[in-house]
């Protein structure tokens, strides 16, 4: 019976894909009283009680927030400009086949490249100081490892607008919106209204679960921010290793806290907004 | 004329990366202010073959992990998504499935270490192995389950009618009619595990040197020659794969 599956194997998997994601979410709940870890020395609610007076973890989930909130809003905005206002270049010539190449690109790739064309020694530094514009390193903005995550910002859209847009042009195509948009002009409606009314909600309302966990992919984003970031703000996932990753190991409770912290935060986040899309899906 | 302006900026956008890096792995004693490499050499290129580098194993290493992800995770999740078609909790096993695949891959790598550092496997090929599973393979699941519908059922309920062995109705019926699911989480898989770095570079501690651990170690040393020419090396399985299937990179939600 070479094909015929036991029970065991669903067991097995349901181990892997469940015991062992929340085995670690119960040990790091464990760690931060002071049950595990290798200093666990007893029942302890200090480190729960300090992080009301540790901003850190705090200042890490704003930045990342503000940060995906930024790359959100700017990636579906350029993508819908593009599905919307250039969709007679998408359905013929080589526009679409150009879009499928940033999804070529891994996001440490990304991050290196904006790197090496951003910096102040960067290319693009080069080039404004050869044309005049600047006369010192110091002269050309800071877009990288900069306060507001510029650089971050710049790669991740750089990375996500794209493949958003493809995703839209799908939904486009299932949908037969084109059929809606004849429909609504020979209703009276103008092309801006089938934009508004009829494409935008229900391109957005399609999409919004890819969108969410597009969302979380940035909050949770590290390769990028950590090339492209700053020591201080930091992004939730680099915070969080550098806090692991400490050599004191009288620190690994509180960053056992904000693992627990901050994953738990995320599941309870995503179960709420597939809720809501949910009740208001097409 | 808009359409061309679009298509230009676009092209600009997104082939300059390329541009970029071709000019920094062949550019010699390329500092600023200049805008061109002063000279051009193949010196970082030939490092690939140098005893100096590990870069040709870096790439060997990423292939084979890789490689490997992608056909465990697509072989188990074509039998664990019949499997969980069957189960009378299928519903539950979906949502089940995505939890790891919700988290951030290194939030799930930082969960999970202190019982990769209890198994022995920190620091690992094997543990990274486990880790790059733990989210490929649900993906996979997700991705494939699709494919078992009554339809499917039925096909190969009509197979063992006919005479087929399970083993038959599973090469001759089944295996041919989800091929292009198949295909696409092969690519999709290999793609999960050749781009990542948070993941194995948490559980594996700097250790298991694949291409992404590299380039991240030749930019901290500065070497944006080396840096460059591993990630072109890391652009290119992903090129091939556009060529070879557009449609299997366009990573949907499963």
């Amino acid at each position: 019976m070479p094909f015929r599956l036991p029970k065991l194997l669903l067991g097995s998997y349901g181990l892997l894909v469940v015991g062992l994601p929340l085995a670690g979410l119960a040990y790091a709940l464990l760690g931060s009283v002071g049950l595990a870890g290798p200093l666990a020395a007893g029942c302890t609610g200090r480190y729960w009680l300090a992080l009301g007076h540790d901003t850190s973890l705090l200042y890490a989930a704003l930045y990342s927030a503000a940060v995906a909130g930024a790359v959100l809003l700017l990636s579906v905005g350029l993508a819908l400009a593009l599905v919307l206002g250039a969709q007679a270049s998408l359905r013929r010539g080589p526009l679409l086949g150009l879009l499928y190449v940033p999804l070529l690109m891994p996001t440490l790739v990304m991050a290196f490249y904006l790197f090496q064309l951003l910096s102040r020694a960067g290319w693009l530094a080069r080039v404004s100081y050869q044309a005049g514009l600047t006369g010192r390193l110091e002269d050309f903005p800071e877009l990288v490892q900069d306060a507001a995550g510029v650089g971050i910002v710049l790669a991740q859209v750089l990375l996500t607008f794209p493949f958003l847009a493809l995703l839209f042009q799908a939904i486009y195509q299932e949908s037969r919106l084109d059929d809606y948009y004849q429909l609504t002009r020979t209703l009276g409606a103008s092309a801006g209204q089938f934009r508004r009314r009829v494409a935008l909600p229900l391109l957005l309302r399609r999409a919004a679960p890819t969108l969410l966990l597009s969302a979380v992919a940035t909050l949770g984003a590290y390769d990028i921010p950590l090339l492209l970031g700053r020591p201080y703000p930091q992004m939730l996932s680099v915070y969080l290793t550098t806090r692991l990753q400490r050599f004191d190991l009288r620190e690994l409770p509180a960053a056992y806290l904000a693992g627990f912290v901050v994953a738990g935060g995320l599941l309870v986040l995503l179960v709420l907004a597939l809720r809501t899309i949910r009740r208001h899906a097409l | 004329m808009r359409s061309n302006l679009l298509l230009g900026t676009l092209a600009v956008l997104f082939f300059v990366p390329f541009v970029l890096l071709a000019l920094l792995a062949v550019g010699e004693g390329w500092r600023f202010p200049a805008a061109l490499p002063p000279a051009y050499s193949l010196a970082a290129v030939r490092g690939l073959l140098g005893p100096g580098t590990d870069l040709l194993a870096g790439l060997g290493r990423s292939l084979l992990l890789a490689g490997t992800v992608a056909v465990v995770a697509t072989a188990g999740g074509f039998g664990l998504a019949r499997a969980i078609a069957r189960s009378a909790w299928a519903r539950h096993w979906e949502v089940a499935s995505y939890l790891p695949y919700a988290l951030p891959p290194v939030l799930l790598a930082v969960l999970i270490q202190p019982f990769i550092i209890r198994l022995h496997l920190s620091g690992s090929v094997g543990g990274v192995l486990l880790g790059l599973l733990l989210m490929a393979l649900p993906f996979a699941t997700l991705l494939l389950r699709s494919f078992w519908t009554r339809q499917a059922t039925e096909y190969e309920q009509l197979a063992r009618t006919l005479g087929c062995t399970p083993g038959q109705a599973l090469r001759q019926v089944l295996l041919p009619l989800a091929w292009p699911l198949l295909r696409t989480a092969l690519f999709q898989t290999f793609l999960l595990a050749w781009f990542d770095f948070g993941l194995t570079n948490v559980l594996s501690v700097g250790k298991v040197r694949t291409l992404t651990v590299q380039v991240f170690a030749y930019v901290g040393e500065a070497n944006a020659p080396l840096a460059a020419v591993a990630s072109l090396l890391l652009l290119l399985p992903p090129a091939l794969l556009l060529r070879l299937n557009r449609a299997a990179l366009l990573r949907k939600n499963p």
